[in-house]
């Protein structure tokens, strides 16, 4: 019974209160270390548009693998209910609230007392003050992080001891992991395929490898299908999603390849071979064993392990000059690296390369973070109404892609309307009539993704067919779409 | 001559006993209580204006009236998936199932076992008796402390006959039922509830077999657990798995049911509709509450929520009793028709005053309740309607659908798509492994079609339940050896 009552507290302690006194400490931090800061960026425009019920809002929820659904529908229920600020604030604890969690169901096994937990949670959220990084204290890498440390961790504890809860576990975070955007897809794949190899080991779990690798496998194949579907149903392509993988040129060229798209998929299974030696060690272990499971060492050697392929994995992100994941990748081999210090208590000597690794990324996350100008939205869709305005009583501006979304989180006139998909024919055909306008953004960092510079390469600098440069507000810069006029525009026109 | 004499007039003193038990008792002395009226007249006066609004807002405004709806049942369909995820997470905690190894039972010996009343209610099923009687005579306990009670129908003769061919040990009897309305097994259970000389009883259907030490496994449970447990329920499961595509899906049902939902009910210290069989009660609490409900179709669903009411808790035992699968779908349909049928008969019997229910089982157990009873009978009658909204939305893209569902109901709907299917799935397959049943795993993703049935099932037990409420469809068990 007093274990019981113990078993409580602590869980009281590091699954509720520490997690909501450190979840409310980052926010205080964030919003007084830089007052420009503001929650819910990407995620609450695309809500906006879905309580809206734009077609533009659902195309958004699906149609890129750089803004995912998961985070958008975790942000969806603060929108709904909340006014701003508090939408943003209420989401960034809870999805906080969950990344601590997170760390507590990792760890719950190796450290009945409790105090382990609540050190790897303090120190997390530490690091992340100390970090400062604008864009890992946003929802989606929230959930990135929480997420990648269950499957982490789950990975972990099915080595050790191969039990159902862990492999399920595992399956269902890498299957939440892949609906939080490419960044996590490789970490996620990966992770889901060392389940049944890890199971081959041992005589007993050996002839059951198709029934891992189902239970394994199958929430990410059904996450990844049902996004296939309804990109198919939504946006007519089922990989309209992953299109822009294609036409991210690297801004510095340093891979030669004809095909770029397919060399970056090829190098993401690059670092899977990280894995090989933890897999190796865990199969002779495992063989050894009278019953199912390889312990503690093959465990957090595949902790280890998976940490750095996630650094990997950044770096050669870095390489093919998509350089927005890193920092969120960097912060998430952190976070497994905390959780195997969490986890180190019987294998003492692992700290040892776990602490090499963990100073590593330590002093790549410590770097102070780009100094990042942000644009004033208000500001900028004020002056492009007046702009628009003063030539003409019927215009429409487009502003395109997440971006717009973005812009216009806070807009509440009718002038300016997202746009996710630019089709200058259908605009034409669907706004008869209405000088069309197309408001068109910076292509930096994860910009580069949007579908509008996959199908019109050179617009932001050259504008193209139709399309004439009018002004530049704030990084934006404004297209008009040159249609021919209307009998009754004509008409309205040559009358006095 | 005296063994005819003795075995006349033993027979004559049960058909007095049993003359003298009310085995309608709850329906008589607690009407509230019981489903012998479907619903009452404020219920029905309720349905009816709901139904009327319902009708006045699609009048006036058809459009909003369906949003409305849709975004009702969204919501349900969100919750009930979460709740799903939290049940079963909960069941690998360590509350969750009572456990005792060999050497646990063993280390209790010698001891002086409790009497436990068996009751085994059968309806025309003469094929399955004697391997009823062989499992009963191998199960791991003293034979005098076994107070078994075959309860056959008296108009079942064919039952009554293979009953009296056997060889039966002195504290094995055979109850004859006597023929009256209505015909329900838990009106034969009533009656050897009152014959009932255990301090623990347990019910098993005909076919059932269960694990030898089950008997011992729930005694240790019943002095290990706290005073106001009053139910221990086995797990069930089947042992003819294999026999067609139907009992492929019926088990992996069953292991995600009896192997982590029930476990995580448990856990969360939820009120849990029991299983039809191997429920070991302690028989004194079993009395007070009056027993079974003679016209509830579900009786141990009932059984389970008036424990919960009474204030008393079941927890889940290690142990498992092999039941036969349907392999007949026009039976299993039955069945099935049968078991929703008594959950609606349930809800609408506990749903007569909401807010004593409310003050009974407190609001964390009205959640479970609602989530539980009447997620059961919502899945089966609205999930129909929406796979067809579904699949002609994916056909033929009318722009009315997507109407239906404005912004958030429609991330909501998307998040259930994404989630939810994935989720009810994924609980099967889980299950099967669980239970190391690999081949049923792959089964399991085809557990959409078994859904489709069940929601035939459903809407055939609405219909019934307004027009037979207490008709009991039997479920025809021997078909495994049958085939």
């Amino acid at each position: 019974m007093h274990d019981l009552t113990s078993y409580r507290r602590i869980r009281l302690l590091t699954g509720g209160v520490i997690p909501f006194v450190l979840a409310a400490a980052l926010l205080a931090f964030a919003r007084w270390s830089d007052p420009t800061w503001e929650t819910g960026a990407q995620t609450a425009g695309i809500c906006r548009e879905l309580i809206a019920g734009t077609t533009e809002g659902r195309q958004a929820l699906f149609g890129s693998c750089w803004v995912a659904p998961l985070p958008v529908l975790f942000y969806l229920p603060f929108a709904w209910l909340l006014p701003e600020p508090f939408a943003g604030g209420g989401a960034f604890l809870a999805a906080w609230l969950f990344v601590f969690w997170c760390v507590r169901e990792a760890l719950k096994s190796a450290d009945p007392s409790g105090w382990r937990i609540a050190m790897v949670q303090a120190a997390l959220a530490a690091w992340l003050m100390l970090g400062r990084n604008a864009e890992i204290m946003q929802v989606p890498a929230a959930l990135t992080l929480g997420l990648m440390m269950l499957a982490a961790a789950g990975l972990a504890w099915w080595i050790e001891r191969r039990k159902t809860r862990d492999i399920v576990s595992t399956a269902a975070a890498a299957a939440g992991l892949v609906l939080c955007g490419f960044p996590a897809f490789a970490p996620a794949t990966l992770t889901v395929v060392c389940l049944p190899l890890a199971a081959l080991g041992h005589r007993d779990t050996r002839k059951r490898f198709p029934a891992w690798l189902l239970l394994g496998g199958l929430p990410l194949v059904y996450a990844f299908s049902v996004w296939m579907l309804m990109n198919r149903l939504m946006l007519g392509d089922s990989l309209f999603f992953l299109r822009s993988l294609n036409y991210l040129m690297p801004e510095k060229l340093t891979i030669a390849s004809p095909n770029y798209g397919q060399m970056f998929i090829i190098a993401l299974f690059m670092p899977a071979l990280i894995l090989l030696p933890a897999l190796i060690l865990t199969w002779w272990k495992d063989s050894r064993a009278k019953n199912p499971g390889a312990g503690a060492v093959p465990a957090v050697a595949a902790m280890i392990s998976l940490a750095l392929a996630v650094a990997v994995y950044a770096h050669i992100f870095l390489v093919f000059s998509i350089d927005w994941p890193v920092m969120l990748l960097h912060a998430t081999a952190l976070a497994i690296l905390f959780l195997t210090f969490g986890r180190l208590g019987r294998v003492w000597w692992l700290r040892i390369p776990a602490l090499a690794v963990l100073a590593y990324f330590g002093s790549v996350w410590i770097k102070p973070a780009a100094v990042t100008v942000t644009d004033n939205r208000a500001e900028i869709c004020r002056d492009v109404e007046s702009y628009v305005n003063a030539r003409t009583p019927y215009g429409r501006v487009f502003a395109m892609g997440y971006a717009g979304m973005d812009l216009l989180r806070g807009y509440e006139g009718e002038r300016i309307l997202p746009n996710l998909d630019l089709q200058l024919t259908a605009l034409r055909r669907n706004y008869k009539g209405q000088n069309l306008y197309v408001l068109v953004p910076n292509p930096v960092g994860v910009n580069r993704a949007e579908s509008v510079f996959w199908r019109y390469p050179d617009i932001y600098a050259l504008g193209t067919d139709r399309l004439i440069l009018r002004g530049t507000f704030g990084s934006w810069r404004l297209f008009e779409l040159i249609t021919a006029p209307t009998q009754e525009q004509l008409d309205e026109w040559k009358s006095p | 001559m005296t063994v005819v004499q003795n075995d006349v007039e033993q027979r004559l003193r049960d058909k007095e006993a049993i003359r003298a038990v009310d085995p309608l008792e709850l329906a008589q002395k607690r009407p509230e209580w019981s489903a012998s009226r479907p619903m009452t007249a404020v219920q029905k006066i309720m349905t009816l204006v709901v139904f009327a609004i319902l009708i006045g807002a699609a009048c006036l405004s058809p459009l909003l009236t369906a949003q409305g709806l849709i975004a009702l049942c969204t919501v349900y369909y969100v919750i009930l998936t979460f709740y799903k995820f939290i049940v079963i997470r909960a069941s690998v905690s360590p509350t969750a199932i009572v456990r005792f190894s060999p050497e646990d039972i063993k280390a209790q010996e010698p001891r002086e076992w409790p009497i436990f009343t068996i009751l085994i209610p059968m309806y025309k099923e003469p094929e399955v008796i004697k391997q009823m009687l062989a499992a009963l005579k191998a199960m791991d306990y003293p034979d005098d402390k076994k107070d078994v009670q075959f309860l056959l129908e008296a108009d079942d003769t064919l039952t009554l006959d293979a009953a009296r061919k056997l060889d039966l040990p002195p504290s094995f009897h055979v109850r004859e039922i006597p023929d009256s309305f209505p015909r329900t097994k838990p009106k034969a259970c009533n009656i050897g509830l009152h014959l009932a000389r255990g301090k623990y009883l347990v019910i098993y259907d005909a076919e059932d077999l269960p694990e030898k030490d089950q008997l011992k496994k729930a005694v240790m449970a019943f002095e290990a657990v706290p005073e106001n447990v009053a139910c221990i329920q086995s797990r069930l499961n089947y042992y003819n798995p294999f026999q067609n595509i139907l009992t492929r899906w019926f088990t992996a049902e069953y292991s995600a049911w009896f192997d982590l939902q029930l476990p995580g009910l448990a856990a969360l210290n939820a009120v849990i509709p029991l299983g039809g069989t191997s429920n070991h009660f302690k028989t004194d609490i079993l009395q007070r509450l009056m027993g079974w409900d003679a016209y509830n179709v579900t009786e141990d669903c009932d059984l389970g929520v008036r424990l919960g009411r009474a204030g008393y808790a079941t927890r889940m035992l290690e142990t498992t009793t092999w039941e036969e699968a349907c392999s007949s779908l026009p039976f299993w349909i039955k069945q099935r028709t049968r078991w929703i049928k008594g959950y609606i008969q349930t809800w609408f019997v506990h749903m007569r005053n909401p807010f004593k229910l409310f003050r009974d089982l407190g609001a964390v157990n009205f959640f479970h309740y609602h989530m539980l009873i009447g997620g059961v009978i919502f899945s089966a009658l609205a999930n129909p309607i929406f796979w067809t909204m579904a699949l002609i939305w994916v056909i033929f893209r009318p722009e009315g659908i997507s109407q239906l569902f404005p912004g958030p109901i429609f991330a909501m709907g998307a998040g259930c798509l994404f989630l939810g299917n994935i989720v009810f799935t994924y609980v099967h397959i889980v299950g099967s492994c669980k239970r190391q049943r690999d081949s049923l795993m792959w089964w399991s993703l085809l557990t959409p079609i078994y859904w489709m049935m069940m929601s035939y099932s459903g809407w055939r037990a609405f219909i019934q339940f307004f027009r037979a409420p207490f008709v009991w469809e039997k479920t025809q068990h021997g078909l495994n050896k049958k085939n």
